[in-house]
């Protein structure tokens, strides 16, 4: 994965762990204009590190970050090109946006007149799906390839899909995840216009990104990517490799309500969860663990709250529940695919990351958020959930691999 | 002004990462310098920026060689300097 807390998961989990914020002022551009001026940009990135020269001048940064991060996730599973059929390796990667930077490059040109300038691969970039393709022609991967453009849910539902290619017997093995990088000046403006960027932290901007806290104001924007290698269990056995858990369930819907607000009551939200929980077969009591979308936002970390309650009814109060975005900001589309990641690695290290910079309760968010400090525990089941503009959710619940 | 020297730069600005000393005028753009048809794409639109020309798809057409890339510049602009 690449975060603004680092790239590379074990620098992003020691992060996450010690409740380190990847929040600074925007340096991209000057955002001295706007009442939101901060953001979680990603830091120590050398695409070189991932792809030649060539390939980081040709493609957006939200390309680059997906191919780190899947070459960075293919590594860790121990598959060979050649291992498996071709044609049975998937690649499915969600953006909400795809390319921003490259797009606000070449329209600058054209309104300068210089149309002949624009260079032949902006519109390759503008294909949000060349994120899935290109990361197909590294790897060989034959196999189905989609590019869920679905805002804050595209790396849950990439990953979730991609589990029922496998389910399904479309693949043996999928490369699955999201990728934004959206710090730019449209991106920002339209979103610090439209009210859903925080506005009072620019001075503390690791203080900002706080869900569930009472002072909440706004999410932070930031970027990245993060992919995970999923493969049919049988294979995986029998090539022994390194399992991190299991993609047990998924479900998707739309609250079919508003562009930006979540049904008030988490009606939608609530529904998702339910489905998601009844396709894998799990009943609410065995939940352990909620990663939470937890924006920072004021609506929908009430929303995400009643949307719990109704699921969980009076064990809510008792069920663990934290938002990684308390730390790397909103990553977008990229940020279900990391949070799914940091769920496997909560059962897989039985530690919760904390929400940080919760310090005032808000009586309308009333459950046990985790604040502030990492905590020891047995996690066996998570539910992790992702809730994005247009009213789109996708929850995945993602479990320990208990053994064949 | 140097063509020569103007052409090379220009392949060095499309194919970042490129040994220079493989930039010579028998080199073939695709097999000895990695150059794909839309590596040439960019080189004609790059050429283009540097020497306010217009290199037409047909005439790129029949580029093979660093040399062939170098001859066409220099034809085009002694017909720009007649007229």
């Amino acid at each position: 994965m690449v975060t603004p807390l680092g790239t590379g998961v074990d620098k992003n989990w020691s992060a996450l762990c010690t409740g380190r914020s990847g929040i600074g002022p925007i340096t991209r551009f000057d955002a001295s204009p706007l009442r939101c001026q901060i953001a979680g940009e990603v830091k120590d990135f050398h695409p070189t590190d991932f792809v030649d020269e060539k390939f980081a001048k040709r493609f957006d940064p939200f390309i680059q970050y997906a191919m780190a991060a899947s070459v960075m996730a293919w590594e860790d599973s121990g598959l060979k090109m050649g291992q498996y059929d071709p044609r049975r390796i998937a690649v499915v990667i969600g953006t909400a946006c795809g390319t921003n930077s490259y797009f606000e490059h070449a329209h600058r040109l054209v309104l300068q007149g210089d149309l002949r300038k624009v260079p032949p691969f902006f519109l390759l970039n503008d294909s949000g799906n060349m994120v899935a393709a290109v990361v197909a022609i590294r790897f060989g991967a034959k196999g189905p390839n989609h590019c869920p453009m679905e805002a804050c849910v595209a790396g849950t539902s990439a990953i979730g899909l991609a589990s029922k290619l496998i389910q399904y017997d479309e693949a043996d093995v999928a490369i699955a995840g999201g990728a934004d990088a959206g710090i730019t000046p449209t991106c920002i403006a339209s979103l610090d216009n439209l009210g859903a960027l925080t506005t009072k932290r620019n001075s503390e901007p690791e203080k900002a990104s706080r869900p569930f806290d009472a002072d909440r104001d706004g999410f932070v924007t930031s970027e990245g990517s993060g992919i995970v290698v999923l493969e049919a269990l049988d294979t995986a056995l029998r090539r022994e490799a390194k399992i991190y858990g299991e993609i047990a369930g998924f479900a998707s819907n739309c609250d079919a309500y508003h562009y930006t607000s979540p049904t008030p009551d988490g009606a939608g939200q609530a529904e998702c969860m339910h489905l998601a929980l009844k396709d894998a077969g799990v009943a609410p009591e065995d939940v352990d663990y909620i990663n939470a979308h937890g924006t920072s936002t004021i609506l929908n970390d009430i929303a995400e709250t009643r949307a719990i309650k109704k699921v969980f009814g009076s064990r809510a109060k008792n069920v663990a529940i934290s938002s990684n975005k308390s730390m790397t900001g909103h990553m977008w589309g990229a940020s279900g695919a990391v949070e799914a990641i940091f769920s496997l690695l909560t059962i897989k290290n039985g530690i919760i990351p904390p929400t940080i910079n919760y310090e005032t309760p808000d009586p309308e968010c009333d459950l046990d958020y985790v604040p502030n400090r990492a905590r020891k525990a047995k996690v066996d089941i998570v539910l992790s959930n992702s809730f994005g503009f247009g009213g789109v959710n996708a929850v995945l619940v993602l479990k320990k691999f208990e053994g064949a | 002004m140097d063509v020569y020297e103007v052409v090379k730069k220009a392949i060095c600005k499309v194919e970042p990462g490129l040994d220079e000393s493989k930039i010579v005028p028998a080199a073939l753009l695709k097999e000895d310098l990695d150059l794909d048809s839309l590596d040439r794409v960019e080189l004609a639109l790059t050429l283009e920026d540097e020497l306010g020309l217009y290199l037409q798809d047909e005439e790129m057409g029949n580029i093979f060689t660093v040399g062939d890339v170098v001859a066409l510049i220099e034809s085009k602009l002694k017909v720009e300097k007649k007229s």
